[in-house]
């Protein structure tokens, strides 16, 4: 099908989904630690079922939707994705049909993946080396699974400031996603391409207010606009045409399926929205790197202060807000050195996989203004609880990795004689179940 | 009719009659302590002010502020003063005043019929708190004692009284027994607690058998469930029982079954059912099987703390604490409190466990501690109040409920408004309202070594929580249970 030429003087929606799942933590105790033979601190069990859920709710009917729209206007409508290396590595161990059902829409070539950290870390804000190595891991894990070098980048959720645009800049990228808040934007909307101060790096921002009716608003009965219909919707993006070029709908893919059920109408929605949106003969949809090739950039856009798609106020209080948010974070990011030196790729793992930004958002307690949405995805009963599990498997992981590790190997090897080889991907992980069967780390480099 | 009449002494009118009606405790600020005399408050009708309550209630109680042995009285002190707010006029009737009791916000009764006379001997009981009272009391006409089948009989035989003037004769010219009582220790649960509660129940028929001017009858606990289904029966007015706690609670498997019998009855004989918890209530349904429409469920509130001293560190408190507060019973957990110290202390040397209170298990806990080679680590104060309590709620590190069947349990509350974070038992009430404490089960030692470890180790874990806790206790005021408790009252009014 090949990617359609986007025509600059005609308007785009331009569609990105984030699917991201991370890799829950196992109940970790402080007096149990270092008892077993296996540092396995994640959740297999748990980790199993939500993927085989959301994949079954979610990925699975929203892919084939959109596959189908794909076909049917026969390339006039297309999407972009940023996956996380967690996500595709728990696709892989629990619902391979979902990934292969992704793999299907890369193969249509109107399909666009974005970059990102493969962890889905907040490593943006604390360690710029080990920022360019998950970046480059996540880069190649594209090229690897859906044969794409992402041209366009997103921070861990949309978390921005101009210094993170340049690193994304010095990485290759060509654009960078962030949110269009309302005190960075000032008077300005976000539906022009911008660029980052001082640079030639492109700077696509969300248009949140269209982005969260469908995201958050669409099942929403007390909300003026229910129930929103792909016609009443398309009338408001054509509302854009004469002040703007672009309109960027950015949202978790969860919102199919998962957030908003099935039961909802959001797949009707999402069914009906290409026609009602190409009605309009002035109106098209492209993918971010299309976007930035057509576009001339109007302005450049300085960011004032870290800015996120998060709660009302768009800032990163969801993930560092408390003291026991700091706290994780500092103490996760000060064996930064000793970690990237070790060369242990099976402890760097693990240490990155702690590093991914659900495990702080847990421990968020801004529950009162914002409260629901936190409540609703924590697997933990309290903030509290799911600081002290972190802290538990923190403090078990960094008494056993690297200085007891080698000896302790040293003690398995001789009673296992059988280690299994690393994976085909390096710093990657054989599945658990191989893990667990054999009930001992790969060893050393 | 007659309570307006009370009420009148404070317009300033008509006091010569009211001299003779009741005195007042001038120790008290002139505040509304009354001492009734039955016999005259009867005969005065003159109405004053009725229309401005909107119901009137008569409230059975066992203790109140500042003569208090538990929680009970600090309920019932924080539920009436909401409650008032409502225009709802309460006569408090609890089995005897001491005269330093303070509620300006309603009635406080003294059934007794030596109530006026008894007010005599105030400056001595003032002197020697632990003087035995020397006082008359009455036979008691009910008596918990009695088997289900006999109390049905003298219900059945009150309700034939209703109304006659036999009724009054019948209990206010009692002839009186001369008996000794101890009431002073603090020691209210004592052997005489039935041939107590028979005498409340007798007094209470005798005061206000004969009043037909009031809305309904709320009883708090079992102690005065008697009285209230005496009371309704006699009077025909629904009663309202508040389970503040169940023999279940406080006994475990070794219940002791009068008490339990009687809690059945009041429950079961009761118009509604308020329960301090979701937790209590189904306790209700299982244990008595209580029908759960009949229960209403009202969570305890909590007064917000007045800026209190600030407690600072000397040299003599450890630099890491855990508390334990409250009776060293069965129903508060303190085995599991010592089980989870010695876990804690393999991974934290030095830190000190306070176990304050008093109570049948204490013993066996200095012993155990002991046996695990612990009692280095630990303390035992006693009983402790006043400044000493302040002292300690607002020093220690954490504070550690692991009750294992708490139909509320208050003091947690108390603890975070002495900015100290809660370790709560889910078997509790109040762990259903509190989001921002740990909660564990009670029988699960390791986890709670587990949770008291990262409390002891994280202090930015114990800001987070006590920051959040401290506005979460803002919220959980007496005025919501007065409302939710009104809407009850409402119900049944009409």
């Amino acid at each position: 099908m090949g990617l359609l030429k986007v025509t600059f003087d005609m308007p785009s929606v331009n569609f990105y989904f984030q699917v991201h799942q991370p890799f829950r933590l196992g109940t970790c105790s402080y007096l149990n630690r270092n008892k077993r033979g296996v540092h396995n601190y994640f959740d297999a069990d748990k980790n199993g079922q939500i993927m085989r859920k959301v994949a079954e709710k979610c990925y699975l009917p929203t892919n084939q939707l959109i596959l189908k729209l794909i076909k049917r206007y026969n390339g006039a409508f297309r999407a972009a994705y940023s996956i996380t290396g967690v996500a595709i590595e728990q696709m892989e161990r629990y619902a391979p049909q979902a990934l292969d059902s992704f793999k299907a829409l890369a193969d249509t070539g109107c399909v666009e993946f974005i970059g990102e950290t493969y962890y889905h870390s907040l490593c943006s804000l604390y360690d710029e080396a080990e920022f360019r190595d998950q970046v480059q891991l996540h880069r190649e894990l594209m090229q690897e699974v859906f044969g794409q070098s992402p041209r366009v980048f997103r921070n861990t959720e949309l978390i921005y400031q101009d210094h993170i645009g340049l690193m994304a800049q010095q990485l290759g990228f060509k654009a960078i996603i962030a949110e269009g808040c309302d005190d960075v934007l000032g008077w300005r909307n976000p539906n022009f391409v911008y660029t980052v101060p001082n640079s030639e790096m492109r700077l696509l921002l969300k248009n949140y207010r269209l982005s969260d009716d469908i995201a958050f608003r669409f099942s929403n009965r007390a909300w003026s606009d229910w129930p929103l219909t792909a016609d009443k919707f398309a009338k408001w993006v054509h509302d854009i045409s004469g002040n703007g070029e672009i309109l960027n709908l950015f949202m978790d893919y969860e919102t199919f399926g998962e957030h908003q059920w099935e039961s909802t109408g959001i797949f009707q929605f999402l069914e009906h929205l290409p026609e009602a949106v190409l009605r309009h003969p002035d109106w098209q949809f492209s993918t971010p790197s299309q976007v930035i090739e057509a576009y001339a950039p109007k302005a450049d856009i300085h960011f004032h202060r870290l800015t996120s798609w998060a709660d009302v106020n768009r800032d990163i209080s969801a993930w560092r807000g408390n003291r026991m948010q700091h706290s994780a974070l500092e103490k996760i990011y000060a064996v930064s050195a000793q970690m990237r030196k070790s060369g242990d790729e099976y402890a760097l793992d693990i240490w990155r996989k702690l590093q991914t930004s659900d495990h702080f958002y847990y421990m968020c307690t801004k529950w009162f203004a914002d409260g629901d949405v936190h409540a609703y995805f924590s697997p933990y009963e309290s903030p509290y609880d799911a600081f002290i599990n972190y802290m538990n498997a923190f403090k078990d992981f960094s008494e056993y990795f690297p200085e007891k590790r080698i000896a302790r190997i040293e003690r398995s090897v001789q009673v296992l004689s059988t280690p299994t080889a690393p994976s085909k991907r390096d710093g990657r992980l054989p599945p658990e179940s191989v893990r667990e069967e054999v009930r001992l780390p790969t060893a050393p480099h | 009719m007659k309570w307006g009449k009370t009420l009148s002494f404070f317009a300033g009118r008509k006091i010569a009659d009211q001299e003779r009606l009741c005195s007042v405790d001038s120790s008290t600020g002139g505040s509304r302590v009354f001492r009734f005399r039955p016999e005259f408050r009867l005969h005065h009708t003159s109405g004053l002010r009725t229309d401005k309550f909107k119901m009137k209630v008569v409230m059975l109680g066992w203790e109140y502020p500042p003569q208090i042995s538990g929680g009970l009285g600090t309920a019932c002190e924080g539920l009436t003063r909401s409650l008032a707010r409502h225009e709802v006029d309460i006569r408090f009737v609890v089995p005897y005043l001491y005269g330093s009791e303070n509620a300006p916000h309603m009635t406080l009764v003294d059934p007794t019929p030596t109530g006026l006379a008894f007010n005599h001997f105030e400056s001595i009981e003032k002197t020697s708190e632990s003087k035995r009272i020397r006082t008359e009391r009455i036979e008691a006409f009910l008596s918990p004692y009695w088997t289900p089948e006999v109390f049905e009989r003298k219900l059945t035989a009150l309700h034939e009284l209703r109304g006659t003037k036999e009724l009054r004769r019948r209990f206010a010219r009692s002839v009186p027994k001369e008996i000794q009582v101890c009431r002073r220790n603090g020691n209210k649960y004592g052997q005489n607690i039935f041939e107590e509660v028979g005498l409340y129940t007798s007094n209470v028929l005798a005061t206000i058998g004969s009043d037909r001017s009031f809305d309904l009858i709320h009883a708090h606990d079992w102690m005065t469930y008697p009285a209230g289904v005496a009371l309704a029966e006699l009077t025909g007015k629904p009663l309202v029982v508040h389970v503040h706690s169940l023999e279940y609670d406080r006994s475990g498997a070794n219940v002791n079954h009068e008490i339990d019998h009687i809690e059945r009855m009041g429950t079961s004989r009761a118009t509604k059912v308020i329960a301090v918890s979701h937790y209590t209530k189904s306790l209700l349904q299982q244990h008595h099987g209580l029908n759960p429409e009949k229960i209403a469920v009202v969570h305890n509130g909590v007064y917000p703390r007045e800026a209190t001293r600030s407690y600072q560190r000397s040299t003599d408190w450890p630099e890491k604490s855990v508390l334990f507060l409250g009776r060293v019973t069965f129903q508060k957990g303190p085995d599991y409190f010592v089980e989870a110290a010695a876990r804690v202390i393999e991974h934290v040397p030095g830190v000190v466990f306070i176990m304050a209170g008093s109570g049948d298990m204490l013993d066996r806990m200095v012993q155990r501690t002991k046996e695990l080679e612990i009692q280095d680590n630990f303390w035992f104060p006693g009983f402790v109040r006043g400044a000493e309590l302040e002292r300690m709620l607002s020093l220690a590190d954490l504070y550690v409920m692991p009750s294992v069947s708490e139909p509320f349990g208050i003091s947690a509350l108390e603890a975070i408004s002495f900015d100290t974070p809660a370790i709560i038992s889910r078997q509790s009430g109040v762990s259903e309202v509190l989001d921002h404490a740990l909660k564990v089960d009670f029988w699960d030692v390791d986890r709670l070594a587990d949770l008291i470890i990262n409390g002891l180790l994280h202090q930015e874990l114990r800001e987070d929580m006590i920051s959040m806790a401290r506005e979460e206790v803002k919220r959980l005021r007496w005025d919501a249970a007065a409302d939710k408790t009104f809407s009850v009252y409402s119900g049944l009014a009409h």
